[in-house]
């Protein structure tokens, strides 16, 4: 399938643009550009549930880190450092926060790279090598008004307009 | 956010993307100046120089440090808390950046996390080299093992190993993944086949979709709302490995903050030293402006009142205790006694130099930036010597008193860890943009 792609060199417009085609329910595929914006992102998608992934991973790194310790400490080997009781919470604490900061991070960067499909060596996809530098392309799916969308984009002061297959 | 004209542009001269894509990646486009080359081969020298001095201490064995019976921790442990120090300011400009919103700071955070990254590489190989046997590092590690034993979780030392690992793998993961988009920018400007593949593979096919730009913004908020905690975290773990001893001078509840504030504030000024660098080297007086430094000095100006603040606390506690061993550390020992040139040296440097940035025109003056920065270091390095040596040299037993000198090794480390530091500062400036330029041009309208 073939997909109308507009490119904008001014942010501004783009936004303009976008507010357009959302406000006629215009099928869009994606947004393509050098950096991003609140503005941009929050009418190209919804909000990342990431955040709450992230908590999950942190109450499952506690659970298993004070296990571990606890397994380590008290059942497998319970030596007598000094007297002191084999169970004591309180060192434990900033064993469990550090390693639940570590096992956070590399579940969530996990989580980053499976939902957002990059990878080291991943092939190139985007629709122009300008993107990465000073140009927003616009992609928009398939649409019964396709000319008329064309128009619109036109109006909203696109720098160029065009049909490309992007996967 | 609104931009306002009471707030200073971040950027000066009204700036196209593609003029701030091409003055940013511009260095690393070009061949290297002669300056380059001339850091590097200084940077190699001192590699080669620690090179040495770690085979001697491989070799040979720890004998070779100047350490003692009573001074067992000696340059080594110094220069690891020194460099430790410094490496906090990278993740503290990214937590600026990200979790309090600090726009100003996309300019600075990249080569701040670089300098983080590197510093705290340089900090790792003190402790790992104080083991005597560094091949058998692994052994701090909780892991199962045919000897049937675990590691001693009660260990502050243990904490240390842990603190350290996590925050290296946080900071190097901030700022590889704050390069991402930047390192697709440098793919698609590459001009021959060996430089696009190796952008392309590190930039991990990154197509500036805004939907992968949703998810990464999300991933660097979690990471810079983690590292926050860890930062606060891991000075303070190094202060306990002193505040738990029972040693004068050392036992203090109030080591945790006061290494945390030290740590900011000594990171912030190597900052404010490389960022003046780099500003003239790479004319990036756009992007680092005046005001920037002029940021960095408030924030050393008021982190040398709180650490002025900490020196006097402990010299009062010292006296208001009436345990005569913390008497004697402070007003004698430091104050007055065999330590009195360093310890002034450090409160001079440290606690009353900084004050002159409360003069604007002290903080608009490259020079007395640049001299302060590097005075603040100096004065640093000899806080932590004062910490380490007076309270281990002049301890509860005259008889176990001694003089602390370091040998030609211990110097040989520490001067090779500035060329590990050197080499890989100039190597990520020569090779990765040394300012977000994604960053820069998503908020360049802002002012701060």
């Amino acid at each position: 399938m073939t997909n109308i792609v507009a490119k904008f060199r001014d942010e501004a417009k783009l936004v303009s643009a976008l507010t357009m085609l959302k406000n006629n329910k215009v099928n869009l595929v994606d947004v393509y550009g050098p950096y991003a914006t609140h503005d941009i992102l929050k009418k190209v998608t919804r909000e990342s549930r990431m955040p709450y992934a992230s908590v999950l991973y942190g109450i499952f790194a506690i659970v298993f880190i004070f296990g571990f310790m606890y397994y380590t400490s008290v059942i497998d080997y319970p030596l007598s450092y000094g007297g002191k009781p084999i169970f004591s919470f309180p060192p434990m604490v900033i064993v469990i926060f550090l390693f639940t900061i570590l096992l956070t991070t590399i579940l969530t960067v996990l989580t980053f790279h499976a939902r957002a499909n990059i990878f080291p060596g991943k092939p190139l996809k985007n629709p122009d090598p300008a993107i990465t530098d000073d140009t927003f392309a616009l992609v928009i799916g398939q649409n019964y008004n396709p000319e008329e969308i064309k128009e619109w984009l036109k109006e909203s002061g696109a720098d160029e307009i065009t049909e490309k297959e992007i996967q | 956010m609104i931009a306002s004209s009471i707030r200073w542009p971040m950027v000066k001269g009204e700036k196209s993307n593609k003029e701030i894509t091409r003055e940013l990646i511009a260095p690393n486009e070009q061949k290297p100046a002669m300056w380059w080359y001339i850091g590097m081969t200084i940077g190699t020298l001192a590699l080669a120089f620690g090179g040495w001095a770690a085979y001697m201490s491989v070799t040979v064995g720890l004998g070779t440090w100047g350490l003692t019976n009573s001074v067992a921790w000696g340059w080594d442990i110094i220069n690891f808390v020194w460099w430790i120090g410094i490496g906090h300011a990278g993740t503290a400009f990214t937590i600026f950046f990200l979790v309090f919103r600090q726009r100003w700071a996309a300019s600075i955070n990249r080569t701040a996390e670089a300098m983080t990254v590197f510093a705290v590489m340089c900090a790792a190989l003190f402790p790992l080299l104080h083991m005597g046997r560094p091949w058998l590092a692994f052994f701090i590690m909780p892991y199962p093992n045919t000897r049937l034993l675990w590691v001693n979780f009660n260990s502050p030392l243990f904490w240390d190993v842990i603190a350290i690992s996590t925050y290296l793998l946080m900071s190097i993961t901030l700022w590889y993944f704050g390069m991402i988009p930047d390192l697709a920018t440098m793919r698609d400007r590459a001009k021959n086949k060996v430089s696009r593949a190796l952008y392309g593979f590190f930039s991990m096919g990154w197509d500036g979709s805004m939907i992968s730009y949703n998810r990464y913004e999300t991933l660097t908020r979690i990471l810079g709302g983690l590292a926050a905690p860890l930062v606060v975290s891991v000075h303070t773990i190094v202060a306990i490995d002193f505040a738990v001893s029972i040693l004068p001078g050392w036992h203090a509840t109030i080591l945790p903050p006061y290494f945390f504030v030290g740590a900011i504030f000594s990171g912030f000024a190597m900052v404010l030293t490389i960022m003046i660098l780099i500003r003239k080297a790479f004319k990036v007086k756009d992007f680092i402006t005046a005001k920037h430094l002029d940021a960095i000095a408030n924030v050393l100006k008021y982190g040398s009142l709180v650490i002025g603040l900490a020196y006097a606390i402990e010299v009062f506690i010292a006296w208001y205790s009436g345990v005569s061993y913390e008497m004697y550390t402070f007003l004698n020992a430091r104050m007055t006694g065999s330590f009195s040139t360093a310890f002034w040296i450090m409160v001079f440097f440290n606690a009353i130099v900084p004050q002159i940035f409360w003069f604007r025109k002290a903080r608009q003056n490259v020079w007395s930036l640049f001299i302060v920065s590097i005075l603040i270091n100096i004065g640093m390095w000899y806080e932590r010597f004062i910490i380490l040596v007076s309270s281990l040299a002049e301890d509860f037993l005259p008889s176990s008193w001694t003089e602390y000198t370091p040998t030609m090794v211990d110097i040989g480390i520490y001067v090779g860890t500035f060329g590990i530091f050197i080499c890989g500062m100039l190597l990520f400036i020569r090779y990765i943009p040394i300012i977000a330029v994604n960053e820069v041009k998503a908020y360049k309208k802002e002012g701060n």
